[in-house]
């Protein structure tokens, strides 16, 4: 073959590439910019179900007008902007032609259609399918089989039947429900952010049984509780309601968090060496320990005396797991009694951080020294990796313990390090457009996936602590002002997904999820840490505007 | 250019041979299968090469076809799997366009343009040997 022919032979498969792209591009894209002209999608739902639904090409408020069906039952009209073929049935084709929290999809079988909206799609869990690749956890679009199954339901045939011979196509819609709610940075105001505030922590406190402990993680579409428990996070959720308490002097809050610090200090409280440990088992982190003791002093500067002597107890054992360089080592064996000196992610943050704190009420010189030297530890990057700029962690304390410990021992590396770390979070903020205007400001986790609200919220609290620090230390007023816009993009991504109340109509029990923050636009759960990291991170923001 | 191309297919079957076995998880014959024939086609034709065997001409040519068929169809595969999110997905910034991109960059040197240079060499080869 001479260099012509193989030449040729190449233009031959670049053009055959080209026109298969180009049609494969136009068959199944979707135009959701256009004005509304498909059917309508009538659906009512009561007590958390949908139990009727009817397709109609006009006039849908005449479907359905009223509670005579039943009593709390809600109408939710859905119409289809645009829809596209699903290119081919086959399960991994079907499974990554669906935008989570956006698309519907519909099959056709045996002159039947039946649909799925993106209610009916978040109801069912299935806009993500978790696939383990030995310790990862990858999401591999949506739950096919889900999918299939509530169709073929209500197609009156089985799924695998269904695969083979019916067609399938996505849509969008555009809906009169009320979630997630249109707040923009404009909207984000000190009163909406007490407002929420106030919420997420009523939220904790509803939650809570008499023993102190919480209700772990609520299921918003089933109410089902999960069987889980975590110390660290039961603790971090003590601290914030505490702090939410003082804050507002909110007496029910306050007594919310008193009861759950009693809760630690009462019955989960171990002796590790000649100090005291939180957790429960043989072997415990410092992680409970360094949280609980943030929220032991903030109890104690509510008046709560009786957590004096068990918070000392805490910042000595936390300075006792601490190494030469800075450094803690995040477990301690019960059984045996000794420290073991493996290390996770985010425990150094949150001893450092805890640290600093108690020096307010211990007055202990060792403590403000464990701090410093734990904040050094935390931000000491070598000028040789020229990675350190590019790579970062999900870890929020350090600049929280930044901004607790300045006025005491001002770190001009940590402040370094904390500005840096948000320019990269304003990099990985969605912006809209072209990302959906309700993802707007949250931290971005790959373009094919909802964002989630945690990880937004949890660099939302080192972002208001570094924006203190900021404040306080002179940084330019540019930065400053990139800072904040940051901020408030990030709040009102995070009030457009609380349950204020929520997508009532789908909730089987609205009431008790109300002012809680779900895992993200697809995952309506509410774990504990979900509203503590939102609410501490607005609540900071409060504070500082207090100022 | 005998040594050149036996080094050059000698590397490219070891990287081949590592990333699918070592780093790849779990097993899955739809990609173990033909990378682990390139990969021994590739080692085949640099042993010949380099040790100038009277069949090492004839095994650079047929690791070459090979890799250069299957090499096409993966950037195929890939280019419209991209094309196929973009058009299920719109605008995914430019952040998820130019990984994709990096990806297809990564993968041409080694799958098109090295098996390309070979059949180019082979040819002029033998027109040498005929003149």
């Amino acid at each position: 073959m001479t260099p012509r022919v193989f030449l040729r032979l190449l233009a031959i498969w670049g053009g055959v590439l080209v026109v298969c792209a180009t049609m494969i591009f136009f068959v199944v894209r979707i135009d959701r910019a256009r004005p509304a002209a498909g059917p309508y999608l009538v659906s009512v739902w009561q007590r958390g179900e949908r139990t009727a639904r009817t397709v109609v090409t006009d006039k849908p408020e005449v479907v359905w007008q009223g509670p005579a069906d039943g009593r709390g039952a809600q109408r939710v009209i859905e119409q289809i902007v645009d829809s596209a073929p699903i290119l081919w049935n086959s399960w991994l084709v079907l499974g990554h032609s669906i935008v989570p929290a956006r698309d519907g999809v519909s099959a056709s079988f045996d002159g039947r259609t039946a649909y799925l909206s993106p209610d009916d799609l978040r109801k069912l869990e299935a806009y993500e399918f978790t696939f383990a690749l030995g310790p990862l956890s990858l999401v591999m679009g949506i739950d096919v089989n889900k999918v299939l199954g509530a169709l073929a339901h209500e197609l009156g045939t089985e799924p695998h039947e269904l695969l083979r011979h019916g067609s399938f196509r996505r849509f969008a819609v555009v809906s009169d429900a009320p979630y997630p709610r249109k707040v923009s940075e404009a909207d984000v105001t000190v009163e909406a952010i007490k407002s929420s505030v106030q919420d997420a922590a009523r939220y904790l406190s509803r939650n809570q049984r008499r023993d102190g402990t919480f209700r772990y993680e609520l299921d918003a579409m089933t109410g089902e509780e999960s069987r889980d428990y975590n110390f660290p996070r039961h603790a971090g959720a003590t601290f914030f309601l505490a702090r939410a308490g003082s804050q507002f002097r909110d007496a029910q809050l306050s007594r919310a968090a008193e009861r759950a610090g009693n809760f630690m200090k009462d019955r989960a409280t171990l002796r590790c060496g000649a100090f005291a440990c939180v957790g429960e088992g043989d072997q415990v982190d410092i992680g409970a320990a360094a949280l609980a003791l943030l929220a032991y002093v903030e109890l104690l500067s509510g008046g709560n005396e009786e957590f004096r002597a068990p918070a000392l107890e805490l910042a000595g054992f936390l300075r006792s797991q601490q190494r030469a360089d800075g450094e803690f080592q995040h477990f301690y064996s019960v059984k045996e009694q000794h420290p073991i000196d493996v290390q996770v992610e985010y425990y150094t943050g949150e001893a450092t951080y805890a640290l600093s704190h108690a020096h307010r009420v211990s007055g202990d010189a060792r403590d403000l020294e464990a701090a410093r030297r734990g904040l050094s530890f935390l931000v000491a990057r070598s000028p040789l990796f020229l990675g350190s700029h590019y790579f970062w962690g999900a870890e929020h304390w350090t600049c929280q313990a930044l901004a607790d410990i300045w006025q005491r021992a001002p770190d001009p590396v940590a402040l370094e390090f904390c500005l840096d770390w948000q320019a990269v979070n304003r990099n990985l903020q969605f912006d809209s457009p072209p990302a959906p205007a309700s993802y707007d400001g949250g931290i971005t986790r790959g373009p094919f996936m909802a964002p989630r609200l945690t990880p937004t919220a949890s660099r939302l609290e080192a972002a208001v602590a570094t924006l203190e620090v900021a404040r306080a230390a002179g940084v330019p007023a540019a930065q400053v002002e990139l800072l904040e816009r940051q901020i408030k993009r990030a709040f009102a991504f995070l009030l457009r997904y609380q349950f204020t109340p929520g997508p009532t109509y789908s909730m089987s029990n609205p009431r008790l999820l109300a002012g809680g923050f779900p895992g993200s636009a697809v995952d309506l759960h509410v774990r504990i840490d979900y509203p503590q990291h939102a609410g501490g991170a607005l609540l900071r923001y409060w504070e500082l505007e207090q100022k | 250019m005998r040594v050149t191309f036996g080094v050059l297919n000698a590397l490219s079957a070891l990287v081949l041979l590592v990333g699918v076995f070592g780093v790849v998880q779990p097993r899955f014959w739809a990609l173990d299968v033909p990378l682990a024939t390139i990969a021994l086609l590739e080692l085949a034709s640099a042993v010949g090469l380099l040790a100038k065997l009277p069949w090492g001409l004839r095994a650079l040519s047929v690791s070459a076809w090979v890799s250069f068929v299957l090499g096409l169809l993966v950037v195929s595969c890939i280019l419209l799997t991209i094309v196929f999110l973009r058009g299920i997905h719109g605008d995914y910034g430019v952040a998820g366009l130019a990984v994709s991109a990096l990806i297809v960059a990564l993968l041409v040197p080694y799958t098109v343009v090295l098996p390309a240079l070979e059949l180019l060499w082979l040819k002029r080869q033998r027109g040498e040997s005929l003149s």
